[in-house]
């Protein structure tokens, strides 16, 4: 029973989501009840997942008993199973955050993230490249849906961009898959290297062509510049705990970079593509940090950041950079997640007199968004301001990377990596300097709007549940855990990392040769 | 044969890429349905068979893979013509949202120059 | 109990006792300074107990990288030790008087402990990364403890600069701290301190130094980067003193200590330490004779000194570094008490301003006296410990030897000045403040302090006397173990006597005593006038180029960047997404060429290029209306739609030319419904200046439209004219019956061999009903939009009878045609999807006929149920095959009697269920809008 572990993480969510259909609307309880607890179930197999990965280092599923090549195949590795984890803790928080008004706020919200969870699980777990796509397309539907949830002109009008920007590149993810399979015959991860390696130099340039259009699909969900414009805009303008799973979504672009890359090209051509395209991208990022007025965006910008670094280091690095790339990105999603939600309890506390105001607006017949609660559900909790401010210095030090927070561990460990490994020494340094200036500049952003929104102004503490604040203290949490167990981690990351860089073993495993 | 087939696909990609240049929404929707036409038909044409035979298979008949058309990319563009239905969909009922809301039918949901 | 014990407990203590403060209640006062006070002192005792005793303890922390946990102490770090714990305990007893019940207490307490924490970490690390871990806590913490009082713009903006300049510094440190790491091959204190030679041969040496340096000295509050500590004395008190006099600005000279054996010693470390210590040593001292608020004197008074360290230490020499280190020690103790009877002052008169203090001597006489000698130590007056390590200054002034020619010469006159401007600004602090005739109209009427608010001063100015004049006894082996731990085997003779005759450091204390007394008698009159600034020195204050430089580099320019280098706007971003496939596309062609295959063409057949001729035209057409023209606009799209069909059955493909054609209508249908909404656009005449303004925007887009269109051909092309390679599908077409059960290959690749695939793809659907059923039911449509069509046009009038009559007859025969296209669909063409559409069809036909009312009074369809059931089934049918011990979705053939029932067919009922609700959904939710929106119109 236990191999079927691998699909489990994308069957149950699928059920689950569909059961939440079924369960009226009004029935809020119940359907909470049963999300939270899928969540959880969830998370449980992900850490089931993530131990099992311990032993062997990649497990093979083959879906309707087929032999791969011919049909599809579920491979759990070490990045895949810290990935699906990863998912579940986020998905978990942004739950258990709903539940204090989000979930109410339209139809089906529940549903909607289960289907995500299950498109993301999907895409960390397959080891078919058309299978990806459809997997991409699930989470991408169900995140539009997310982007939406809620309503609102500014939100219909940045997912609007998000949608059209992340159909065209679809569309390439297809022209792409479909061009490979022209010239290889195969759609499996796996036997496609074997395949390419087999290819005369005519069909190898068309075999190119196709992974450079796929990349460029990875590229726009990754966020790249200048592929990533719609990326701030539409996260900000989502809710608090759809934002907070987006989190996630950028790495998603990132993992199949990673995962296709280093098994197509072993990790050789196109690095600098990577390097440069990933230092762009964090020039950006720390560009719009520094600009972005609302703290929306520069949560957004924040991602942007954490995605262009990724970038680089999977660009220039080995295995090393790799590994602590990985840990990069646990850490700094879940900082970026944690700082969306807290981001609408913070925006609540400056505008004391928005539930007045929406108040006459109904007394008075005028339009009134669903976003607003439909009653001032929350308790003014004394140490909520205090909390608050904890837990924004606490995202503060996670993104920037300041200490004891394991943000600094993280910029630590990339950027010892980088620079002891051997290749070119100029392009490292000049990432490890934007990776300081990065911190300095979410330094001064952090401090600008942490003094004025908690210092500048006396206000009065918002009214907050316990269920806002759990979220993002267990979030706050999560990430002091990952800076104690800061050494295993790394270790359990490296042994993935250098499997991601030798994939012979992987390859067979599939093929089962 | 071919040469029809390839300029008909480079006809329908050119002009769905015209028109999601385009500033209106509808052009946009428009034009992303007839490059998922033209993609359609890109994937199905990767598994070029020459008068290949449908594939359907008569029991008690040894197969010869090589006489079929390739089923795969039938199944793919299958597929994809779905998903492509679904994403048109959601697509036109956003583009009607953000016209309902935004009061204007520009992709940057504001008239130029605004 | 072993000494590693002491160690890890004296690191863990304060942290522990921060967290126990934070959890107080807001009103302990006593409860707070007890606990904080008892925490300082059981560290003191910690630290007391491990004297003379090297100890180091390894934990593993990133074994990955390298990086240990290394707790160590030896002679420097325990001079620090007892530095932090003991002026704490000292500051925490002040506090307790200082600070006012109005507080929240627990804040300071708490954060002044994990201040304290990260101190003893700095000064404890055995290992650089762990140093630069708690150097940048440190700068987080006194962020944290100026903007205590947060509710005064000053304390907000000291604390914003203070974290700024300090924690650039701290990352410079970081960068500087790799490339140390890089070029010693560890970042183990013991380790680098070793290679010394290694490092200061290495090409990095420099830079390195650079970094590291530029991290101590804006730690240290020296030119020109000392701005930020002058602006920090909006902290409470008790903080000044503790933070930014005594412990944390001697991080930065601690820094370069404790690498002294790394990186001293050559001509650029006498550069960059010695010249920037020497202006900040002058400048600070200067600048401190003409403050008038207290606090800023001594803030300037503490930058000089910090400088005075700073030259020391850059002058290469050994004794400096005593002299250093012995100065470090001195200063604390004086500054300390001197910053508490700011405090006090303060306190009780409830002024900081000089000018407007004067006789205070006659009622705090105590006070006053300590002061007094805390001064006098501060200006170096013989029998305080000032003067010791003054002496030994102007001992090393005069010896001095390097690179520099201007240090050289230039270092006796410039001590001896300097000596004259601390005299003549101590002399201001004493005389200004407590002599002179009785104060006018001060806020409060001063009085001594209590009793114990004035105990710790005591305490401190007993050890300047005592050091001063029994300094071997006293200071002299903690002096001796610091430098021994730092220089090891080397270490320099030196007395520490009070007396070594007339020499000439001698000669020089007496003529700065005297210039310096000769100084403030002629700048007296001078300052009373009260000018705020500061003479000879050009009015640049660093403050303002800062405000300026962050307001410029971190706001304008960062926003004009960002304008210039992204956009908010939806065609750029597409156009980039198409540009970067051009470029990925034509990438690898670029240099090697794309060939084409070397099959023959087929033949052409005339009515396929007719055909495709008018679908090209078709397509073209949809291009061009699509913008004034929609209904021709979707009516054109069919057309294309309807070619590719046509070209799916040319080519076999019979399953694609069905559902292309049943997609092709729902569409269409979702496009006339949705039209109504978008507003009308009357073709306009364009202006010929507007056609010139857009026409390089459109040719450009005309350009990428062709070479994507082209590019996409030529790649069709060429593999079309390629043979195909060895495929998978030739498994898939030997498979399908015996392993699939099915003659349809291309059914049972969906249902089965790739049937993950399409549970995911029906995931799609689904979410996207869900997601237009969320969106629509919050519609709102533009009013305008109700004109646009006349209530005329809404089909129930009588003209319709015929149809509605047929269409009551069709449904159930396109119902029966649907399931049979289920359940033929594994063998031919057909399948759940296919029939899920057709049956949807059927129900929007009955919509189009009969209205939303009719309809939904006579068959409900609760299309949500049909999605969440169809997923349901599909899946149950995948996981089905758990029971018979197999993968998800193995297909299993039951055996009832005569009919054998494939699993495959369930899942394609699934597949069926979900489709008829989703489309059925989609196509509802927006029929719906037309009957709503005649409620509001």
């Amino acid at each position: 029973m236990i191999e079927h572990l691998l699909v489990a993480p994308i069957v149950l969510p699928l059920g689950v989501g569909a059961v939440l259909l079924l369960i009226e609307e009004r029935r809020h309880r119940a359907k909470a009840v049963l999300s939270l607890t899928a969540a959880l179930a969830l998370a449980a197999m992900a850490a089931l997942l993530v131990a099992r990965a311990d032993i062997a280092t990649t497990h093979i599923y083959r879906l309707g008993s087929w032999p791969a090549p011919f049909g599809i195949v579920l491979v759990a590795d070490r990045l895949s199973a810290a990935m699906v984890l990863l998912a579940a803790v986020l998905a978990i928080a942004a739950l258990w955050f709903s539940l204090a008004r989000w979930h109410g706020a339209g139809p089906h919200f529940h549903t909607l993230v289960h289907l995500l969870l299950a498109g993301l699980n999907g895409a960390f777990l397959t080891g078919d490249i058309f299978n990806l796509f459809v997997f991409f397309e699930l989470l991408l539907a169900a995140s539009y849906g997310l982007a939406l949830y809620g309503g609102g002109a500014q939100r219909t009008r940045a997912s609007l961009h998000y949608i059209v920007v992340n159909l065209a590149a679809s569309l390439l993810f297809l022209i792409g898959v479909s061009l490979i399979y022209g010239v290889s015959g195969t759609l499996n991860m796996a036997d496609i290297v074997t395949r390419l390696a087999a290819l005369p130099a005519a069909d190898r340039v068309l075999a190119e062509i196709g992974i450079g259009v796929l990349a460029v699909a990875f590229f726009v969900k990754a966020g790249m510049w200048p592929l990533g414009f719609w990326l701030a805009p539409a996260y900000a303008a989502a809710s608090a705990p759809a934002a907070a799973i987006f989190s996630i979504l950028t790495k998603v672009g990132i993992y199949a970079v990673l995962r296709l890359w280093l098994l197509v090209f072993g990790g050789t051509s196109g690095a600098e593509l990577l390097a440069f395209g990933g230092m762009a991208t964090l020039v950006y990022g720390v560009i719009g940090m520094l600009a972005s007025q609302s703290l929306g965006g520069l949560a957004g910008h924040g991602l942007l950041v954490s995605s262009g670094t990724l970038l680089a280091a999977v660009g220039l690095g080995g295995a090393a950079s790799t590994a602590a790339g990985l840990y990069y990105l646990a850490v700094s999603t879940v900082g970026i997640a944690a700082f969306f939600l807290l981001i609408e309890l913070v925006e609540r506390a400056r505008e004391a007199g928005a539930d007045v105001l929406a108040v006459t607006a109904e007394a008075f017949g005028l339009r009134r968004e669903e976003t607003q609660p439909e009653e001032e559900v929350g308790i003014v909790v004394p140490a909520a301001m205090a909390f608050l401010g904890l837990s924004f210095l606490g995202c503060g030090l996670v993104i920037a990377g300041l200490p004891p927070l394991p943000g600094f561990l993280a910029k630590f460990a990339l950027m010892e990596a980088l620079l002891s490994e051997e290749g070119s020494l100029p392009a490292a340094w000049s990432v490890v300097a934007l990776l300081l200036a990065s911190g300095l500049a979410a330094t001064i952003a952090f401090g600008r709007a942490g003094v004025r929104i908690f210092w500048a102004t006396e206000r009065v503490p918002p009214a907050v549940r316990l269920a806002e604040l759990a979220p993002i203290a267990a979030l706050l949490v999560v990430c002091v855990v990952l800076a104690v167990l800061a050494g295993p981690v790394l270790d359990y990351l490296g042994e993935g990392a250098r499997v991601l860089h030798e994939p012979a073993a992987y390859i067979e495993e599939v093929l089962g040769r | 044969m071919e040469l029809i087939i390839a300029l008909g696909i480079g006809v329908l990609a050119g002009c769905g890429v015209w028109l999601l240049l385009r500033p209106r929404t509808f052009q946009v929707v428009l034009g992303l349905s007839l490059l998922s036409y033209s993609v359609n038909l890109f994937i199905f044409v990767m598994g070029w068979v020459r008068g290949g035979r449908p594939p359907f298979v008569e029991p008690g008949v040894a197969v010869d893979p090589r006489v079929f058309a390739d089923p795969l990319p039938q199944a793919l563009v299958l597929t994809a013509i779905v998903i492509a239905f679904a994403t048109t969909a959601l697509l036109l009922v956003v583009l009607l949202a953000a016209r309902g809301l935004t009061g204007t039918d520009h992709v940057d949901g504001q008239e130029p120059g605004e | 109990m072993s000494s590693e014990w002491l160690l890890a407990v004296l690191l863990a203590l304060p942290f522990l006792g921060s967290v126990a403060a934070a959890l107080f209640p807001p009103n302990a006062r006593n409860a707070e300074a007890t606990l904080a006070a008892a925490v300082m002192f059981a560290c003191l005792a910690l630290t007391l107990a491990q004297y003379g005793a090297p100890a180091r303890v390894d934990l593993p922390w990133l074994p990955a990288h390298g990086v240990d946990f290394v707790v160590r102490i030896d002679g420097l770090a325990w001079m620090f030790c007892a530095l932090v714990c003991g002026i704490g305990f000292l500051v925490v007893l002040y506090a307790r008087y200082y600070m006012s019940p109005r507080d929240p207490i627990a804040r300071f307490y708490s954060l002044l402990l994990a201040f304290m924490g990260c101190m003893l970490g700095t000064v404890l690390s055995g290992n650089l990364v762990q140093l630069v871990f708690f150097w940048e806590a440190t700068s987080l913490l006194s962020f944290l403890l100026v903007g205590y009082w947060h509710q005064n713009a000053a304390a907000r903006d000291g604390a914003r600069i203070a974290l700024v300049i300090t924690s650039a510094g701290g990352l410079c440190l970081f960068g500087g701290v790799l490339l140390l790491g890089q070029i010693a091959g560890s970042y183990d204190l013991e380790a680098v301190l070793a290679s010394g030679d290694l490092i200061r041969a290495d090409p990095a040496y420099v830079p390195a130094l650079a970094l590291i340096a530029v991290g101590a000295l804006t730690k240290s509050a020296q030119f020109p980067f000392h701005f930020w500590l002058p602006q920090a004395m909006a902290a409470p008190t008790p903080v000044s003193a503790y933070l930014h006099s005594a412990t944390m600005v001697k991080l930065g000279v601690f820094l370069l200590a404790r690498l002294w054996p790394a990186l001293a010693g050559t001509d650029a470390w006498m550069w960059i330490i010695g010249t920037t210590g020497l202006l900040t040593l002058v400048l600070g001292a200067y600048a401190a004779i003409f403050q008038h608020d207290l606090k800023g004197l001594l803030a300037y008074s503490t930058i000089s000194h910090l400088g005075l360290v700073t030259v020391l230490l850059g002058l290469n020499s050994r004794l400096a570094l005593v002299a250093a280190l012995f100065h470090v020690m001195n200063h604390a103790t004086f500054k300390a008490s001197l910053f508490m009877t700011a405090g006090i002052i303060d306190h009780e008169t409830g002024t900081r301003d000089i000018r407007r203090l004067n006789g205070l001597y006659r009622f705090m006489p105590v006070t006053a006296t300590l002061a007094v000698v805390a001064a006098a130590a501060m200006a170096g007056v013989p029998l305080l410990n000032g003067f010791l390590s003054k002496e030994m200054f102007f001992a090393e002034a005069l010896a001095v030897e390097g690179p520099v020619p201007l240090l050289n010469r230039a270092l006796p006159y410039v001590a001896v000045a300097w000596g004259m401007f601390s005299v003549a600004y101590s002399l201001r602090f004493i005389h200004g403040v407590f002599f002179g005739p009785r104060p006018q109209g001060l806020p409060r009427e001063p009085h001594e302090p209590p009793r114990w608010m004035r105990f710790p001063m005591e305490l401190l100015v007993a050890a300047c006397l005592l050091v001063g004049v029994l300094p071997a006894l006293t200071i002299g082996p903690v002096l001796d173990a610091a430098v021994a731990s730092v220089l090891g085997a080397d270490a320099p003779e030196y007395s520490l006597a009070v007396w070594h005759g007339f020499t000439t450091p001698m000669m020089m204390s007496l003529a700065a005593l005297a210039g310096g007394a000769l100084l403030y008698m002629a700048l007296r009159n001078y300052i009373a006038r009260g000018r705020e600034a500061t003479p000879l020195l050009p009015p640049v204050e660093g403050r303002r180029v800062f405000d300026l430089a962050m307001a410029t580099l971190s706001w304008r320019w960062a926003r004009l960047a960002l304008q210039a280098l992204g956009t908010q706007r939806l065609q750029p971003q597409l156009r980039w997404v198409v540009v970067a496939a051009l470029v990925a596309a034509g990438w690898p062609v670029y240099g090697r060429g794309l060939e084409w295959g070397p099959l023959p063409l087929t033949e052409i057949h005339w009515a396929f290029l007719l055909m495709w001729i008018a679908g090209a035209a078709c397509a073209l057409g949809a291009a061009w209306q699509a913008k004034f023209h929609r209904l021709a606009a979707i009516v054109l799209m069919g057309g294309a739609g309807v070619v590719v069909c046509l070209t799916f059955v040319w080519l076999g493909a019979a399953d694609l030319a069905l559902t292309q054609l049943l997609v092709e209508v729902v569409t269409t249908v979702l496009l006339l419904l949705g039209l109504r909404w978008l507003p009308k656009r009357v073709p306009f005449e364009p202006t010929r200046s507007g056609a010139l303004k857009a026409l390089p925007r459109r040719s450009r887009d005309l350009a990428l439209a062709i070479l994507s269109g082209a590019g996409l051909a030529a790649l069709a092309y060429a593999v079309m004219t390629r043979p195909l390679p060895d495929s998978v599908s030739r498994f898939f077409l030997e498979q399908a019956l015996p392993g699939g059960g099915g003659t349809n290959v291309v059914n049972v690749i969906i249902v089965d061999f790739r049937g993950f695939d399409t549970l995911g793809e029906i995931g799609v659907l689904g979410v996207v009903a869900i997601t237009v059923y969320a969106l629509l039911r919050r519609f709102r449509p533009p009013p305008e939009s109700f004109e646009a069509q006349p209530p005329a046009a809404r089909p129930h009038a009588e003209d319709l009878l015929v149809p509605r009559v047929l269409i009551r007859l069709m449904f159930p025969l396109i119902a029966l045609f649907a399931a049979h296209l289920l359940l033929r669909g594994h063998d031919l063409p057909g399948g759940g999807f296919v029939a899920g559409l057709t049956l949807s069809i059927a129900f929007i036909l009955v919509y189009l006929g009969e209205g939303a009312q009719w309809t939904e009074d006579r068959l409900a369809i609760r299309p949500l149920r049909w999605i969440a059931v169809g997923i349901l089934v599909a899946t149950a049918t995948g996981a089905g095959s758990w029971l018979f011990a197999h993968a998800f979705l193995t297909s299993h053939t039951a055996h009832l009697g005569g009919l054998h029932l494939q699993s495959a067919l369930f899942f394609d009922v699934g597949v069926f269920a979900l489709v008829v609700g989703a489309t059925a959904l989609i196509l509802i939710a927006l029929a719906h809008q037309s009957t709503r929106a005649q409620r509001w119109s």
